[in-house]
């Protein structure tokens, strides 16, 4: 009996993980999309309007952002519901647990088959690269190694530091933002 | 944490001396009455459909329709015609005989007269098929592309000038049929393009990151034949156990590769064939060794490996254990070099006439968008790319 509830409440912390780490990387990422250029560059190769999602089958938390032109990206919110045009789906909760919590890498989910794309591939490719980046810039160089494929050799702290501390400010900011809209009657 | 992987191949596959008279058997097997055949002029011209039509015949079993002009870059206009061809014939069946690019269109085919319709683009993408298509039969004609074991398909799209992908395990073929008398009288720089092709599908599926147990090792047995048998065949194409190696090879690299996916060779040659119209198996061979040194460092230890596979045992035991993965990569520009002695396969893009210097740029910002890409070991940049492509151009 206990054995159940500890196992249904480290599947409900699971969860509420994955939810708000979709949440902090939405955030971040229209964060990184106004400072740093290498993701601007990516991201500006996307078409305008696109809406880009991730999201954990069958029905689990998402993240959706859409490409506001010039490679700025807007973070939608976790309740967007709304029509999406590039989708990267993890297969189960777990999946999404592992890359999230940085013991998979999110190219390693793509090889282990964690994760079906639905959209162009180019432009998953594309987005891979922009998490990629972001990861790299705001997480320390052992976490961010974990994340990702290759941390970047060009990236000194010179570049990483305030590029770090802009995204925390912003996602700082907006996170107080959606709590503050969230506790205000409607 | 232990390694995780998906290994699927539910292919029957019929190989050796007389498989193709086997044909027969399977379609009764199924009470296929009115198989169609889907092929192109250059089979029609070799005389390949006859020993498949007269091993039919002989076993009273009626081709009921044949469309013989697909070709080399196949359209959905051209799926839209095949598939009516076969409805208004009713025809209970498919085999393609041909390259990749008529086993790709009888995959496209294949959907429309199983799932209703015209508009072959609304089934484009992954996972959008949801049920098995009709019977289907693949006769592979060259040995290199693995297509009769792929769950893979690209049409173009002639209007919106774009091509459409396909996927799904429903593209699979029911057998796919290996007779080296299909592959006898292959040109031989077309034997030695595809080979290469063959050879990058084994290494890139051994060397990239979804490499696992089930796909290595068809991945080396694939490279083991290649080395073994490549030669042999440039210098007697007639050699029929030769042939029946290669073509099997193709086969077993495309196992190996659908189920552990390619890298960045096949990013270079799906941007460069895209931009320049360079056959597949000739970009392979351009890239190929350039590539494994790029990434030589991540994949120093299956790399050595596969020197045992391509050269042999005594080649593997003479070479020092810290040489073997830069001696792999030295066979494979013999190999190359070799084949260049032997029908002037372009070793360089500068050789091949058909690239422009000032194609190479737009080459790199294509390939580091291709899905390929994301398997590869290492992270490549856009400067990365490009200083490959210097390289690759001679």
């Amino acid at each position: 009996m206990f054995e159940k509830l500890s196992r249904s409440a480290g599947l409900r912390a699971r969860r509420h993980y994955v939810q708000a780490m979709f949440r902090f990387m939405g955030h971040a990422l229209e964060a990184i999309s106004q400072v740093d250029r290498k993701v601007m560059d990516d991201a500006r190769l996307l078409p305008n309007g696109l809406i880009f999602q991730m999201m954990v089958l069958p029905s689990g938390p998402s993240l959706v952002l859409e490409h506001t032109g010039e490679g700025r990206l807007r973070y939608l919110g976790p309740n967007y519901d709304g029509e999406v045009d590039l989708s990267i789906r993890f297969k189960h909760m777990a999946h999404a647990f592992l890359v999230l919590s940085f013991q998979e890498k999110t190219t390693e989910a793509f090889a282990n088959d964690r994760m079906v794309v639905d959209g162009d591939i180019s432009l998953a490719v594309r987005m891979t690269r922009v998490l990629d980046r972001m990861e790299s810039i705001i997480l320390p160089r052992l976490i961010a190694s974990r994340a990702v494929k290759e941390y970047p050799d060009d990236l000194g702290l010179l570049q990483k530091v305030p590029g770090a501390i802009g995204v925390y400010r912003r996602v700082a900011f907006s996170m107080l933002r959606d709590l503050r809209k969230e506790a205000l009657p409607i | 944490m232990s390694r995780y992987y998906e290994f699927f191949c539910p292919v029957k596959v019929i190989a050796g001396h007389a498989a193709l008279e086997h044909l027969p058997y399977e379609l009764t097997a199924i009470e296929s009455t009115r198989p169609m055949i889907v092929t192109d002029q250059g089979v029609r011209a070799a005389g390949l459909l006859d020993p498949v039509i007269s091993a039919c015949q002989e076993s009273e079993v009626t081709i009921a329709a044949i469309y013989d002009e697909v070709p080399p870059d196949s359209s959905t206009t051209i799926v839209r015609d095949i598939a009516n061809l076969y409805r208004q014939q009713q025809c209970d069946a498919l085999i393609a005989i041909g390259g990749g690019s008529s086993i790709d269109t009888a995959k496209a085919v294949n959907i429309l007269v199983s799932e209703g319709g015209d508009d072959i683009a609304a089934y484009s993408g992954a996972g959008v098929l949801t049920r098995p298509l009709r019977p289907f039969f693949v006769i592979p004609t060259t040995a290199g592309t693995g297509s009769e074991v792929t769950s893979v398909a690209v049409i173009a799209d002639r209007e919106r000038s774009v091509k459409l992908p396909f996927t799904s395990s429903f593209l699979l073929p029911n057998a796919a049929i290996i007779d080296p008398r299909m592959t006898l009288t292959l040109p031989p720089h077309i034997t030695a393009a595809t080979a290469m092709d063959a050879l990058t599908h084994a290494t890139e599926a051994y060397t990239c990151l979804s490499k696992n147990p089930l796909s290595d090792a068809y991945a080396t047995a694939a490279v083991k034949k290649i080395g073994q048998s490549l030669m042999k065949v440039m210098d007697n194409p007639g050699d029929e156990q030769g042939r029946l190696d290669l073509a099997e090879a193709s086969t077993m690299a495309g196992i190996a590769f659908s189920n552990s996916m390619v890298g960045l060779v096949h990013a270079l040659g799906h941007a460069t064939g895209a931009l320049t119209h360079l056959p597949h198996g000739l970009c392979m061979s351009l890239y190929l060794p350039y590539v494994l040194e790029y990434n030589l460092e991540e994949i120093r230890e299956p790399l050595s490996e596969l020197l045992l596979f391509l050269e042999g045992p005594e080649v593997w035991t003479a070479t020092p254990a810290s040489r073997r993965a830069e001696a792999t990569i030295s066979a494979i520009r013999h190999l190359r070099d070799e084949l260049h002695h032997h029908c002037e396969l372009p070793r360089t893009l500068r050789e091949t006439g058909k690239v422009q210097e000032g194609q190479l740029d737009q080459i790199a910002r294509q390939a580091l968008d291709d899905g390929s890409i994301i398997y590869n070991p290492r992270e490549a940049s856009l400067k990365d790319i490009q200083e490959i492509l210097k390289k690759a151009w001679g």
